[in-house]
């Protein structure tokens, strides 16, 4: 495989990439710490004192366990923010945004196919993506086994392959957008706006005793409850999947005959 | 002689804008033609049908024998092609733009970066976000010719380019004439092609309204000539002269446009006194202006 469009995005966004893996690993590690000494503070009184929906919308309302906080102050909020961040706007630039500045003409009137370029830059947000989660991932792990928490690895596996999918679907969505209008500002707008709007049905909709809410949610297949929570749900993560893959394949349809850089 | 580029009744929709009205246009193996239009006539938009980045509302264009482009992205390796307005973005210098770029054509031209970024003399290993608008031509130039390729497709390939820098662009053009390529160059100024071109299209609103041998465009459109004289002159001694129209004599100063042979005008002018002579080639636009009003 030589994949040279794939490369040479990696190669030369080494930099940026770094810059943000260590910044997921390292605000995840520091959530992650001060665990042990919140525990010792007596949490349940100060909580008690906010009300119970914003509990439920924020998702702390399992803050108690280690497992549950990294669920909800690690990967349902700060890392799930992040990453998101990283991977809407990573895939506003890979199509849209390049060939609004007039980067991609070289590369569109190489002998290059318009399916390669589509898939390499698409396994380019992947690429990224999954470095970013592999170190999360690592980083959590690490700082829970070094304070002797008690996170069970295969849940955490369960909420790094959640979260990596549901980065990987909205990153999609946008560069698909971005792929079929050739302008970074709709796939930004459509890629944010929907995380945003997803975000808001799955935290909201218990509140409000409106559950299926979080079900049409790509964000509430990722957390339900708390990405944490030890039931994998198949489903849940099928639905992830085939949500990228829909959004890969309209894209593409779009991608492949309109006309570019106009 | 076969054709390289074939385009017929081609038409271009942006929306509910028409850019292209028809266009036909036949290039022949081995020439090179010039493609000659004002800003917006419509030759970007052509160009860019040829390279498969836009797809024609109707009629088709076939390139190197190619009529399904969509079709054939492979085809694209035989062709060196210059954007109108090229940038690359990013931090990395023109060399890594330049190596990506080899890579993408199976590693085609590498060796040629080099030898041509010495005769434009451009630094490499500058970053080419901060190259100024002519480096940054220049480095398209390199990309499109190192390839060697059987088809150069230049658009304004002269703009921005001092006239130095200019004649090393045109002496490209010859050199890839000379071993056999085709190149079909656009620009919105005919004396910066001519000397290349052997004949010329010219597009005008999303049509082609003349394809024309450059000698015969030359001579249609003339020059301004503007003589002086030690003392005033009679104008009738100048109006109906061969070649020479639109006289106007103020004092001592004559102006004319000539298209073909000064000798009739130098004949008459020799009668007096010459102290100033000159004589500038007509645009492409008051070329235009003579067909409105033949048209009128």
């Amino acid at each position: 495989m030589s994949a040279p469009i794939l490369r040479r995005i990696l190669s030369s966004r080494k930099r940026p990439i770094a810059l943000w893996v260590l910044a997921l690993a390292g605000v995840s590690a520091m959530y992650t710490s001060v665990f042990p000494w919140m525990e010792k503070m007596d949490l349940d009184d100060m909580l008690q004192a906010f009300p119970p929906e914003f509990m439920e919308i924020m998702g702390y309302d399992d803050i108690g366990t280690a497992s549950g906080y990294i669920g909800s102050a690690v990967y349902g909020l700060i890392a799930f923010a992040l990453l998101l961040v990283f991977a809407i706007g990573n895939a506003g630039r890979l199509i849209a945004g390049q060939e609004e500045d007039g980067a991609l003409e070289l590369e569109l009137t190489s002998p290059v196919s318009r399916r390669t370029i589509y898939t390499e830059r698409a396994a380019a947000l992947w690429c990224q993506t999954t470095l970013l989660v592999v170190g999360l991932f690592v980083a959590t792990f690490g700082v829970s086994l070094a304070l002797g928490m008690d996170v069970p690895v295969v849940d955490l596996l369960g909420a790094t392959l959640g979260l990596w999918l549901v980065g990987g679907l909205f990153g999609t969505i946008t560069f698909a957008v971005g792929a079929a209008t050739g302008r970074r500002v709709v796939a930004l707008g459509t890629g944010a706006g929907l995380a945003v709007v997803g975000w808001m049905l799955n935290a909201i909709g218990p509140t409000i005793d409106m559950d299926w809410m979080g079900t049409v949610s790509p964000v509430g297949w990722y957390m339900a409850e708390n990405p944490m929570n030890s039931d994998f749900s198949v489903v849940n993560t099928l639905l992830l999947v085939a949500g990228s893959a829909i959004a890969f394949v309209l894209g593409w349809v779009r991608f492949r005959s309109r006309d570019l850089m106009t | 002689m076969s054709a390289a580029i074939v385009v017929e009744n081609l038409v271009k929709d942006y929306g509910s804008f028409r850019a292209l009205h028809g266009v036909d246009l036949r290039v022949e193996v081995g020439e090179v033609f010039g493609f000659i239009g004002p800003n917006g006539a419509g030759k970007s938009t052509t160009i860019r049908v040829l390279l498969d980045l836009l797809r024609p509302t109707s009629g088709h264009a076939e390139v190197l024998g190619t009529r399904d482009l969509a079709a054939h992205p492979e085809l694209r390796s035989r062709i060196g092609y210059l954007p109108g307005e090229l940038n690359m973005g990013g931090k990395q210098t023109a060399r890594a733009h330049l190596e990506y770029l080899a890579d993408l054509r199976d590693g085609a031209g590498t060796d040629r970066i080099e030898p041509l970024a010495e005769r434009l003399s451009l630094d490499l290993d500058r970053p080419f976000r901060g190259l100024s608008k002519g480096n940054k031509q220049k480095v398209g130039v390199v990309q499109a010719f190192m390839h060697t390729p059987e088809l150069l497709i230049l658009d304004e390939p002269t703009s921005g380019l001092d006239p130095l820098l200019q004649q090393v662009c045109l002496t490209l053009i010859k050199e890839a004439a000379a071993d056999g390529a085709t190149a079909f160059v656009s620009s919105h100024i005919l004396g910066e092609i001519e000397v290349v071109a052997g004949r010329v299209a010219i597009i005008r609103e999303g049509r082609i309204v003349e394809t024309e041998n450059v000698a015969e465009l030359r001579h249609r459109a003339g020059q301004h000539v503007e003589l002086t004289f030690a003392g005033d002159v009679p104008r009738e001694a100048f109006d109906g002269l061969e070649g020479i129209s639109e006289v106007t004599v103020q004092g001592r100063t004559l102006r004319a446009v000539l298209r073909g042979s000064p000798d009739a005008l130098l004949k008459a002018a020799a009668a007096h006194t010459v102290v100033g002579w000159a004589a500038q080639d007509r645009t492409l636009e008051e070329l235009f202006m003579d067909q409105y009003r033949s048209d009128a």
